[in-house]
């Protein structure tokens, strides 16, 4: 534990600490005033609360000052408190299938991390193709995309980070420098990032908008599909990225023989694969052509609980091991979410705000995908994605139910933008990690991030204006 | 700086005058009188400050030596009236006070060691010394002023446990005589000045007690060993300095001078007083080591950095290295008095803190020289010594290092 001594003038301290009181105390007061304001006309007494709880939520996600899983505790209790839904039903939604996944997927990460199946793969791939420095960036960005379609794009970074690092260090790239150790780390946080967007198993967030869309509709939205849906996409992506990386930090390094060294090392530390390796893969290979040909039939929570379970069975993992790995916060936080979009939902709350505030403009679909994948992509360099996606989607599946507008195509505007973080290392942990190494720093990567965003957000109006209604989408 | 006062008539009426003047000539007493204060026996076991605690008018405190041979020569003599006590000087006399022997010191710890062996009182404060060791002297680059006490050397050190420590201290409470506990530690080879030593110390104090707490010891190496000291839990800390001009402080203070080095010891001074609150930060400048000129300009230096200045003065011990010490005379030392005092006020400074010091003449007290009533100081100090004002000071601490530490966890 660090101390550190707070030096400046004590009134300056003593106000700058009452502006956490007086804030709770000012959203307080103000989620009082909406409440007792006059219920306008077409909103329910009900819905005008879900909207009050909405906006003090809101408030919370966006600001940060409570943690996110808080925040969302505070919303499920509060629902039902007001009225707004029934306990039972309250409580039925926090045990949604998309919680469910995102455990599973958490613990069968875990899992795989746990076993070094994970590391193994990524020094394998990185040694055989790492051979040339082009050649040793583009297997790092490709390695976290791909790792990233099967795993949590947090954890792919936290496990490539490492290695990373060891080959920045033994080229003797100089942190804030070097332009290759830029390279090498944007291209492990953009790997992730545009991977992450690949597949549910990236981020809990399409899960999350998945089963907010689920609650609030009965419309499913399965693995196979989203993928199919999003492909073209991440595919381009990666194409643009490596492109815009290799020539906005052109290399400044001929020779990467001593990073080879680094990878031999390595491998020499984990030995040769064993049997833990080879049967956790095999689960995970198991799990994922379930969840591509069997998802709709069986529920890809289902696929994930039964893996899980598999796991413990073949005394692949103890509960010990995998704890570190399961982000309760993050589960709370979504089941949370997805209580508090349904109760907007169902209260009529989304619908009113939808067609109060949206109003007449909403008539074209692709208009309403535009601005909606341009505010979530904006907003998701500021907050974090889960908050983004909790915040938006009530709104954008009210306005589709209003407008006619198809809610799932709502929810790709909302739910694959959310992913697509380019700028700050606040906006994404792949970001942040990527910029705690010292070798890169925000400048360097909100310089780079801004035309990632950009042209994100175009290549993902593209792919919705003419690959869409090539798969027989109607816009 | 005021001009020098000749001696033409008697200092008994001025209190500040006649502090300095009994500190360094000492007090006749009697048997009778002692047995009445209940003081046959020298008080301070350490032997350095061996004296008789006496509250002159004001309320300005006093330790004043008494059973030392040199005190034949004083012309103050300490009487008892009708069970009253009077300072004499020739035909004239000023009634004082005197502090009887603190009843803990009668008092053994459970593992058996007397408390007067660990806590030392002087005026509402205890101090205690919980490891009596310095390693200058094992590199024999002690300061040449230090008696040295006889635990000091060669690794002999006493160590008293924490329990020891809290028994002392629990103690001097409950006769109210831990206001504040100084807690001091000598020079050792560690980059932290030796907080992390007494951090168990303070932690656990801070724990069981509602007082404040001073510690004194030598600069650390970096500056987060003081923000480390200020979040334990210590109040006020003093890094004494004891020499001003550099070359004297090399020669005086060769350990000091040679390991530490006068400018960290500045810097770390300097540092302290944006960490801990005014006039909590202090260092000793000796008067009577070096020119009085030398002395006054340690403590322009030292004011403007918003520390204040201590100004012990040097009474020649035996056992200390500095065999032709001659001590400067009433006449010499009152100015300076006078103008701390000034330099203190006009650079704002909080002289609340550093009060009832028996053993030394405080910054508060300079007003004595500067025919001075300093209403609003007296009345400050005088509300942080009830118990109003202490439950006051101790809160306002507490409070004040809530707001300004910030523990961040290093994952
Ligand atoms: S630092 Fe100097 S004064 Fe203090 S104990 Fe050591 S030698 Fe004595």
């Amino acid at each position: 534990m660090k101390v550190q001594i707070d030096r400046r003038r004590i009134w300056l301290i003593i106000i700058l600490k009452s502006f956490r009181p007086v804030f709770f105390l000012a959203t307080g007061l103000f989620f009082f005033y909406i409440i007792n304001l006059p219920t306008p006309d077409g909103l329910t007494i009900q819905g005008q609360r879900a909207i009050a709880l909405f906006v003090v939520c809101l408030i919370l996600w966006v600001t940060g000052l409570l943690p996110l899983a808080i925040t969302s505790l505070l919303a499920i209790v509060t629902v039902p408190l007001l009225g707004i839904l029934d306990k039972k039903e309250t409580y039925a939604l926090f045990g949604n299938e998309a919680v469910f996944f995102i455990l599973g997927a958490f613990i069968l990460a875990g899992a795989a991390m746990h076993s070094g199946l994970s590391s193994r793969i990524a020094l394998a791939i990185m040694n055989r193709f790492g051979n040339t420095p082009a050649g040793l960036v583009f297997s790092i960005f490709i390695l976290a995309a791909v790792l990233s379609f099967f795993m949590s794009e947090h954890a792919v970074a936290a496990m490539l980070f490492p290695i990373v690092l060891e080959i920045a260090k033994g080229l003797n790239l100089k942190p804030g420098k070097s332009n290759y150790a830029k390279s090498l780390f944007l291209a492990l946080a953009w790997g992730c990032i545009i991977g992450g967007i690949a597949t549910f198993l990236g981020g809990a967030r399409v899960p999350l908008a998945v089963g907010m869309l689920k609650e609030a509709t009965g419309i499913n939205i399965d693995f196979f599909e989203y993928t199919v849906m999003v492909f073209p996409t991440v595919l381009i992506m990666l194409l643009i990225g490596y492109f815009w990386l290799t020539r906005f930090f052109p290399s400044d390094i001929e020779d990467i023989h001593l990073a080879k060294s680094v990878f031999e090392r390595k491998m020499k530390e984990i030995g040769k694969t064993g049997y833990m390796e080879y049967a956790v893969g095999f689960v995970m290979i198991i799990t994922i052509l379930f969840w591509l040909f069997f998802g709709k039939s069986l529920g890809i929570a289902n696929i994930a609980i039964v893996s899980v379970v598999a796991l413990f069975i073949l005394k692949l993992v103890r509960w010990k091991d995998i704890e570190e790995y399961v982000n309760w916060g993050i589960i709370l936080m979504y089941g949370g979410a997805i209580t508090l979009g349904a109760s907007m939902e169902k209260s009529g709350a989304a619908a009113w705000i939808a067609n109060t505030i949206i109003g007449d403009w909403a008539n074209s679909p692709l208009l309403v995908i535009a601005i909606f994948s341009l505010l979530t992509i904006l907003l998701t360099e500021g907050m974090s994605n889960a908050a983004v996606i909790a915040i938006l989607l009530p709104v954008g599946i009210g306005m589709a139910s209003q407008f006619n507008i198809e809610p799932k195509l709502i929810t790709y505007a909302i739910a694959v933008p959310a992913g697509l973080a380019f700028c700050f290392p606040m906006a994404t942990p792949a970001n942040a990690i990527a910029v705690s190494s010292g070798y890169i720093t925000t400048k360097d990567m909100a310089k780079a991030g801004i035309v990632m965003m950009i042209l994100a957000w175009v290549v993902f109006n593209m792919t919705a204006r003419f690959y869409w209604p090539m798969i027989g989408i109607k816009l | 700086m005021a001009i020098m006062k000749e001696k033409t008539k008697t200092y008994l009426h001025n209190p500040g005058y006649l502090k300095v003047e009994l500190m360094l000539k000492g007090i006749r007493v009697d048997g009778k009188a002692l047995k009445k204060a209940n003081l046959d026996k020298c008080r301070d076991v350490a032997n350095i400050t061996c004296g008789l605690d006496i509250i002159l008018p004001h309320n300005t405190w006093v330790t004043v030596p008494y059973a030392d041979d040199f005190v034949n020569d004083s012309p103050y003599e300490l009487i008892e009236s009708e069970g009253k006590f009077f300072v004499r000087e020739g035909a004239e006399s000023v009634n004082v006070s005197v502090v009887p022997t603190p009843k803990f010191y009668r008092l053994k710890t459970t593992t058996g060691i007397s408390l007067s062996k660990i806590g030392i009182v002087h005026g509402g404060h205890v101090a205690i010394t919980p490891a009596t060791q310095c390693d200058f002297f094992n590199k024999e680059i002690e300061c040449r002023y230090c008696a040295g006490n006889p635990d000091i050397k060669k690794g002999k050190a006493s160590v008293y446990t924490v329990e020891d420590v809290l028994e002392t201290v629990e103690a001097a409470y409950k006769e109210g005589k831990a206001e504040i506990v100084y807690l001091s530690i000598g020079f050792s080879e560690t980059a932290d000045g030796g907080i992390e030593f007494l951090k168990p110390y303070i932690k656990a104090i801070k724990k069981h007690f509602n007082t404040l707490i001073a510690v004194e010891a030598l600069p650390p190496k970096e500056n987060k060993w003081i923000d480390e000291t200020y979040a334990i839990g210590a109040d006020s800390v003093l890094y004494n300095l004891e020499i001003f001009d550099p070359k004297l402080f090399e020669d005086i203070c060769p350990g000091r001078a040679a390991i530490i080095g006068r400018k960290r010891h500045l810097d770390a001074l300097e540092y302290a007083a944006t960490v801990f609150p005014s006039g909590t930060v202090a260092s000793h400048l000796i008067v009577g080591l070096e020119p009085i000129e030398s002395t006054v300009t340690g403590i322009d230096f030292l004011t403007n950095m918003g520390v204040i200045p201590i100004l012990p003065v040097y009474r020649p011990s035996p056992r200390a290295k500095l065999p032709h010490y001659k001590m400067p005379s009433t006449e010499v030392i009152a100015p300076v008095y006078g103008y701390l005092y000034r330099a203190v006020t006009t650079n704002k400074i909080n002289t609340s803190w550093v009060r009832d010091i028996s053993v030394v003449t405080t910054p508060l007290e300079g007003r004595f020289f500067v025919d001075d009533n300093a209403r609003m100081q007296t009345f400050a100090q005088n509300f942080y010594k009830s118990r109003l004002g202490l439950k006051a000071a101790w809160s306002l601490a507490t409070l004040r290092r809530k707001l300004r530490v910030k523990l961040e966890h290093s994952d």
